[in-house]
């Protein structure tokens, strides 16, 4: 499955939160909020199948790709459109590795070259790296409720405790039913908005409400946006260990 | 009178030898410099357009009709189709051969980290009849047709630790506007004239560029044109050619109309025409100053002159020619010496390596002035007029003595 920044939250796993069970919610603190989506996201093992349309000044491009997924930090993505098919991004362990098909060596991914976008898209290979608990490089405030797209949500602010996540200050809108981050602002610490994402439709996997076309907007590119659609979603199957490792990445 | 009015003026400049020399060597300094600048800007201007015409532009430039409004978001997809174009171009006899390059912004992926650079897809069977590659080529050989090798600047090559037979991933760009890298194999090390092409270009055969970049089989985003004759007028009938025979908009622009620095060095020519006469006149003024001199040292001879007979008219043309002798004398020399410097230069060369390390501009690390003999033969006139005109300023003063007032000095 396709997976991007946890800590940001508009990555596919990100927007699979399962359906929450009905219960009686309205006392839950931001920490408590924040926790039930960080759990929400995180499956066993997932694929998916998937496509990425991005529009921008000169028109309309469309990639697809096929996605595994384990548990919250490795993922494997391979594009299967004409242009890019058979190019592979590996996250494990933290780290984020590109395979090309016409190069001999994998490339690693590290610092500024991580801002690089994916694809001309509006997402960036740093939205697909960051840690598992959000608590741990935010701290959480519940800011009140609203609602967006006539869905009630609550509205949690994030502000980093630390230097190192893309995304100073982030807010998020979540549905208070299904917890599925319905809209999120991702802003500099000084306020100024760098991204922004609103899940456009869901569908139901295996009794959970999943986001299935999710509208990503990079705001320092002109003209631009980007749709992210799921095609196709099994979670919890069976995933040979291997597809994660370096070794095997280039079969 | 006037006979001897020439043969007293060469008297009075050979009377006070120092004094005379020193006025000459102002004008003999500023002529030989102008020579010199003159030479040297001639010589910028030639090298920047050989640089440009070989590696940037050709003498006309064929490109997408949008590149340059995306050209800052590297608009990879941009193209244009190489064969349609090349059928066109065949009814100009004007153009005399053309290539087609493939520009590409791009990483190299080295010790786990990302270092920028420019690839260049080339044919490097067209180029042969474009540029001198054997010139260029330092160490081993071209990239051959559709293999994975590329020729690097040697200076990049050193940066970056490559040497021949190393390979080394890039990352590039694609036309689908996605990503893609290739390892490539280092063939052949280049050294171009241009310190900019040696520390950040690599060239890869054409078709290579295409596959990596996912471009069609005709697709190329430039075609560089040799032509003759009046080279505005060609692009804009190619232009239009292109239009009506493949319906498609292009953009065709002399290199004079793309480069700003190449225009401005034509507009700075103007300018330094302006300059000159200031030079010139600057020099001058030791000859002013020497004539209101000798007018004041010589008015007891002015006024017994005067008393003699000799009228205003021939008094001015008496103090004019001695300026003008010493003048004369000092243009030519000066002109003569330019004009050897720059000649000596023009084979030699300047050599400007350590001063463009990290400039990007299309001039060559070594500059040869270039020495034009109508240049120095206009600049020698030039010299005289402006000197004369200033010579003549302080000999009408001579003119204005009254006899009585000059003859008290005696």
């Amino acid at each position: 499955m396709f997976k991007i920044n946890r800590s940001i939250r508009f990555t596919a796993v990100a927007l699979f939160a399962i359906l929450c069970p009905i219960s009686p919610l309205f006392s839950m603190s931001a920490e408590q909020i924040v926790q039930k989506i960080d759990s929400l996201e995180t499956f066993d093992t997932s694929y998916s199948e998937g496509t990425i349309i991005t529009t921008d000044r000169y028109g309309q491009k469309t990639s697809t790709f096929i996605a595994y997924t384990r548990g919250a930090y490795d993922s494997l993505i391979e594009f299967t459109s004409v242009a890019e098919r058979g190019q592979k991004i590996l996250r494990t362990s933290g780290e984020l590795f590109l395979f090309y098909p016409d190069a001999n060596e994998l490339i690693r991914l590290q610092g500024a070259a991580l801002r690089q976008s994916l694809l001309g898209s509006d997402i960036s290979y740093e939205d697909m790296t960051g840690e598992k608990d959000t608590l741990s490089d935010y701290d959480a405030a519940l800011e009140g409720e609203g609602s967006f797209n006539g869905k009630d949500c609550y509205i949690i602010s994030l502000t980093a405790k630390t230097r190192k996540v893309a995304y100073p200050r982030q807010t998020l809108y979540v549905d208070k039913e299904t917890f599925v981050v319905l809209r999120g602002e991702y802003s500099t610490s000084s306020g100024r908005l760098l991204k922004e994402i609103e899940v456009i439709s869901t569908m139901e996997v295996d009794g959970r409400t999943i986001a299935s076309e999710t509208q990503i907007v990079d705001t320092l590119k002109r003209d631009s946006s980007t749709r992210m659609i799921i095609d196709e979603l099994n979670i919890d199957i069976d995933v040979d260990p291997s597809v994660f490792s370096l070794d095997n990445l280039t079969w | 009178m006037s006979m001897n009015v020439y043969q007293v003026a060469m008297r009075n400049v050979l009377r006070n030898k120092r004094r005379s020399i020193l006025s000459g060597v102002a004008i003999m300094v500023a002529s030989m410099s102008i020579v010199l600048l003159f030479a040297f800007i001639g010589g910028m201007k030639q090298d920047m357009r050989n640089n440009l015409t070989t590696y940037y532009t050709g003498d006309i430039r064929i490109r997408n009709a949008q590149f340059e409004e995306y050209e800052r978001y590297n608009p990879v997809h941009l193209t244009v189709n190489e064969s349609e174009i090349a059928s066109v171009l065949n009814q100009f006899e004007e153009v005399e051969s053309y290539v087609p390059r493939i520009r590409f912004p791009s990483s190299f992926y080295i010790n786990s980290g990302m270092q920028g650079a420019v690839g260049i897809g080339a044919d490097f069977e067209k180029e042969a009849d474009f540029q001198q590659l054997d010139l260029i080529l330092k160490e081993g050989r071209l990239p051959a047709e559709g293999e994975y090798e590329m020729l690097l600047g040697a200076v990049l090559a050193r940066d970056l630790g490559l040497e021949l037979g190393d390979s080394v991933t890039v990352m590039s760009t694609t036309s689908a506007r996605g990503t893609n890298a290739i390892t490539l194999k280092v063939v052949g090390l280049a050294s171009f004239p241009v310190a900019s092409l040696n520390t950040q270009f690599f060239w890869i055969d054409i078709d290579t560029a295409r596959y990596f970049l996912r471009m069609g089989e005709n697709e190329t985003h430039e075609m560089l044109l040799r032509s003759d004759g009046d080279i505005d007028s060609t692009a804009s009938a190619i232009h239009k050619a292109v239009l009506e025979s493949t319906g498609t908009e292009v953009e065709s622009k002399s290199f004079s109309q793309i480069n700003d620095l190449y225009s401005m060095l034509s507009i700075a020519e103007n300018v330094y025409y302006i300059f000159t006469a200031i030079f010139l006149f600057l020099g001058s003024t030791v000859i002013i100053n020497t004539t209101m001199m000798v007018i004041y040292e010589r008015m007891r001879e002015i006024g017994t002159l005067a008393a003699l007979g000799m009228k205003g008219k021939e008094l001015i043309r008496l103090f004019f020619f001695e300026g003008l002798i010493i003048s004369t004398i000092a243009s030519i020399l000066g002109v003569i010496a330019g004009s050897l410097i720059s000649l000596y230069l023009s084979k030699v060369g300047i050599n400007f390596t350590d001063a463009m390390s990290g400039i990007d501009m299309e001039i060559s690390s070594i500059l040869y002035p270039q020495f034009a003999p109508i240049t120095a033969v206009w600049i020698f006139i030039y010299s005289l007029a402006v000197t004369a005109v200033a010579t003549f300023i302080p000999s009408r003063k001579a003119s204005r003595i009254e006899v009585v007032e000059a003859l008290r000095y005696v």
